[in-house]
């Protein structure tokens, strides 16, 4: 026991001063592309907080960590606040820990809607009064969507705006290698009718056109729930997304069985994807994107959200090695207009200060969205930010797509109840793409969801 | 001595037993060796081939680039591009190349390869290539072409220094021997006194106690967090105290330890030769003496064996740290370091399997220290006396 002691001493030792004052990333001033004058309005206007200290705690480990830190660091350089972040793998559980038995941190970050609505209505959250959501609603775009996912039922019953949205993720996106196009002379498809003839057309040059992998650990499923979402929104009007995410129709209603099946349409064909549709369920989620980038490819597309760049190889070089398309829609149904389908993490103040209220102003900032913007896997729906900031034409596009979109709607597993949206849907998909059919697996999971009520 | 004189001595029954335990701890040990090989591979080579292959050096088809069509020399009515495929400072064989990713080997390496459009390519073993065209080069990237490059087995050490070196691991190593060595010493002594008292000491309720503490053995340690992390609160504000402390851990620690500790000692104390135990009574020794100069001498194996389970426990967990000790950095425990190191959408490999053979180091000391006891004290509470 003594030796490994010594051990410990000489490593600390060694390591020691390792704490080091974090430098601001960029220094202000100097950059053109960013709205220094909302860092100095800032900073004139909350002087006064200086020596506090803020715990924020959410979903960001790895290099997500240092990117949020990056951005951490101007609120404390203005404020002179001791602002610190941390994370851990089971934040979902931990936060619900430390809620309940009252050691809260001041501020959680939390990208499930579903589980802030349970917080708010137990107490835990501070409502950020109607102020805050008046500014999502003129600033954001699709402002009143964003608020609708920020605004809960608070312990007393009444519904208030609680989750501040900031940094958005895209969905409905698919990737692809733009040089393999070329090479086999295919176009990226404009609908969705395009998608399918394109596939059929990969098949026929003797490739397969998709990976798709569901693996993901004990979350095994959930990269099909955005399939579904989004074949939901190309194929039902958005209120009928709305009503499935609030269980007015049921999920085995013909609507998402549809939805369902036109996922089926692609996971289920054994041409279609990579390794065959038993290939499907076990292949990892972050190991499918390199299937795009073998040689001979493996598959020429691939659908999933804005994170999945940190997968693609090294050195890939975005917007030349790999491209992205929007996920078209039906030619034949053009009332459905462009539906965009998203996710994003909400600020919620679990233990109100001075502090806490001063970060969400900050987040107001255009400032606070720049300087992650301009490093790496960032997009905000922010109105006002420099879409110069941005830090490559893949992100740019995909904020284009973020600001402009007709509808907007966040991913549906997220809003659904735990047990559902992270749970039967995910094992229900699945069962889907093991053999069963939609309307079983769909009456399945209605039956876990009527188990709740 | 020959074959069959060592076979007749050892016995065919004795030498399948040998080999079964000989193919059994093969076994065991695959897994392990491929966390160690793929430890020190490159991330791009562990989602490419699988370790087995590591130390063969396999045919990797990679695609590259050549030079851009504006380093285009012009000799007589032909333009050519030529240079290596291999970045300067690098190396390899090339065996095959192709231009359609769909045929990546299509041409073998020092063929004419005649694409078309009065295009000519040659791409050598050694990597160097003449790129001939009967007119200009248009604009725009270099051509993409791909190989098939013989690599030697190529093994790396960034992914240990990416761990030692991430900030705060020093630390962090730090804070998980702080939280283990005490979460051992305690438990063992609290149970070591209560495991005398409850097999020599006589008093009313005693079969009630020890029926108590095996039932509290299979209540899962979960169930506990929220109560007694709001406990702590309370009484960290009752004294203007943080909650989050590590008497704090300690003492969940010893609870969540405690049930298992005393009835594994307790056996093994209750199985000490009675007459000892009677006679240093006829002598005129306390129940203190004795158990100071009888039992802990003779139930060391057993404090042992015991003392290397709760280090490897309290040193690997995860849950009980996060909850108890938090997760900022200046608290964070070598797991919760790791752990943080993957990224929040985790599949780093490279970094998990590196980071477990570090974390493997402290345990592996403890091990060997105590091992000799190790053995004796599995044996412990298993022979069941008094």
């Amino acid at each position: 026991m003594r030796t490994s002691f010594w051990i410990g001493t000489a490593v600390a030792a060694l390591i020691a001063g390792g704490a080091v004052a974090q430098e601001l990333k960029f220094a202000p001033g100097e950059d053109s592309r960013f709205t220094w004058k909302s860092y100095d309005d800032f900073k004139a206007a909350h002087a006064d907080l200086k020596g506090q200290s803020l715990t924020l705690f959410g979903p960001w480990r790895g290099e997500d960590e240092v990117l949020f830190n990056s951005v951490l660091a101007y609120f404390n350089a203005a404020t002179g606040v001791n602002g610190r972040y941390s994370s851990s793998e089971n934040y979902e559980q931990q936060i619900v820990i430390d809620t309940q038995a009252g050691s809260p941190p001041n501020i959680a970050i939390i990208p499930q809607p579903g589980l802030l609505a349970d917080l708010a209505t137990k107490g835990f959250l501070t409502p950020l009064g109607q102020e805050n959501a008046d500014w999502v609603k003129t600033n954001y775009g699709s402002g009143e969507d964003w608020i609708r996912y920020g605004t809960y039922k608070g312990k007393d019953g009444n519904e208030a705006f609680f989750g501040f949205p900031y940094k958005a993720d895209l969905k409905s996106m698919v990737w692809y290698v733009p040089e393999n196009f070329e090479e086999a002379g295919y176009e990226v498809p404009k609908t969705m009718e395009d998608l399918i003839k394109l596939s059929d057309q990969i098949v026929e040059d003797g490739g397969v056109p998709w990976c798709i992998g569901l693996g993901s650990g004990g979350a095994t499923g959930w990269p099909a729930t955005d399939w579904v979402e989004d074949m939901m929104l190309r194929t039902q009007p958005a209120e009928t997304y709305d009503k499935w995410v609030s269980n007015e129709i049921k999920f085995d209603d013909p609507a998402v069985v549809g939805a369902i099946e036109e996922f089926g349409k692609f996971a289920k064909n054994d041409k279609y994807v990579s390794g065959g549709v038993a290939a499907v369920a076990s292949t990892d989620f972050r190991d499918s994107p390199k299937g795009l980038f073998g040689i001979p490819p493996k598959c020429y597309l691939h659908h999933q959200a804005s994170f999945i760049p940190s997968f693609f190889p090294p050195d890939t070089e975005l917007g030349v090695d790999a491209d992205f398309f929007y996920m078209p829609t039906y030619a034949s149904k053009p009332d459905l207009g462009t539906p965009v389908l998203g996710a994003g993490t909400m600020f919620a103040i679990t233990k109100d200060s001075p502090a806490a209220k001063a970060f969400i102003e900050f987040l107001k900032t255009p400032i606070a969205h720049e300087v992650w913007m301009a490093q790496a896997s960032f997009l905000t729906p922010y109105k006002e930010v420099n879409p110069e900031a941005y830090a490559n034409d893949i992100l740019k596009k995909q904020g284009e797509i973020l600001t402009t979109a007709t509808t907007f709607r966040f991913d549906a597993s997220d809003l659904m109840p735990g047990k559902i949206g992270a749970g039967a849907f995910w094992t229900g998909m699945i069962d889907y793409v093991g053999g069963k059919d939609a309307q079983t697996v769909g009456a399945d999971i209605q039956k876990a969801w009527d188990g709740l009520k | 001595m020959n074959a069959t004189a060592s076979l007749r001595r050892i016995g065919l029954p004795r030498l399948f037993l040998h080999l079964s335990v000989l193919l059994i701890c093969l076994l065991w040990l695959i897994p392990t060796a491929g966390i160690l090989v793929t430890s020190f591979r490159e991330a791009g080579q562990i989602t490419a081939s699988g370790w087995w292959t590591a130390l063969t050096g396999a045919a990797e088809t990679s695609a590259a680039r050549l030079a851009d069509p504006s380093t285009a020399k012009q000799e007589g009515s032909n333009y050519v591009i030529s240079g290596s495929v291999f970045e300067e400072g690098k190396s390899g064989t090339v065996r095959a190349f192709g231009t359609r990713v769909a045929a990546p080997t299509e041409y073998d390496a020092g063929e004419a390869a005649d694409i078309g459009d009065g295009e000519t390519l040659v791409i050598n073993a050694d990597g160097t290539y003449i790129y001939t065209k009967n007119a200009p080069f248009g604009d725009g990237r270099g051509k993409r072409v791909y190989l098939s490059i013989a690599q030697p087995p190529t093994f790396t050490l960034d992914n240990y220094r990416t761990v030692l070196t991430s900030q705060g691991i020093g630390q962090s190593f730090v804070n998980s021997l702080t939280v283990a060595v005490p979460a051992t010493i305690i438990p063992i002594l609290i149970a070591a006194f209560a495991a005398y008292a409850l097999s020599w000491m006589e008093f009313p309720g005693r079969a009630l106690i020890i029926a108590l503490v095996v039932g509290l053995i299979v209540v899962p340690l979960q169930m506990a967090l929220i109560p007694l992390l709001s406990m702590y609160n309370e009484i960290g504000n009752l004294f203007g105290l943080p909650s989050r402390s590590y008497a704090g851990i300690w003492l969940a620690h010893s609870a969540f330890g405690m049930p298992l500790a005393i009835y594994l000692l307790r056996n093994y104390i209750a199985g000490l030769p009675r007459e000892i135990i009677e006679s240093a009574r006829v002598d005129g020794a306390s129940d203190f003496e004795i158990f100071v100069k009888i039992i802990l001498p003779l139930s060391f194996p057993a404090l042992a064996s015991f003392s290397i389970f709760q280090f490897l426990w309290t040193w690997n967990d995860l849950l009980v740290a996060m909850v108890f000790l938090g997760t900022g950095k200046d608290q964070l425990v070598l797991t919760g370091a790791l752990n943080a190191l993957l990224g929040s959408m985790g599949g780093k490999w490279e970094i998990l399997t590196a980071s477990a053979f570090i974390t493997i180091i402290v345990p592996i000391i403890v091990f060997f220290a105590l091992q000799r006891y190790l053995v004796r004290g599995l044996l412990a509470g298993s022979v069941k006396g008094g």
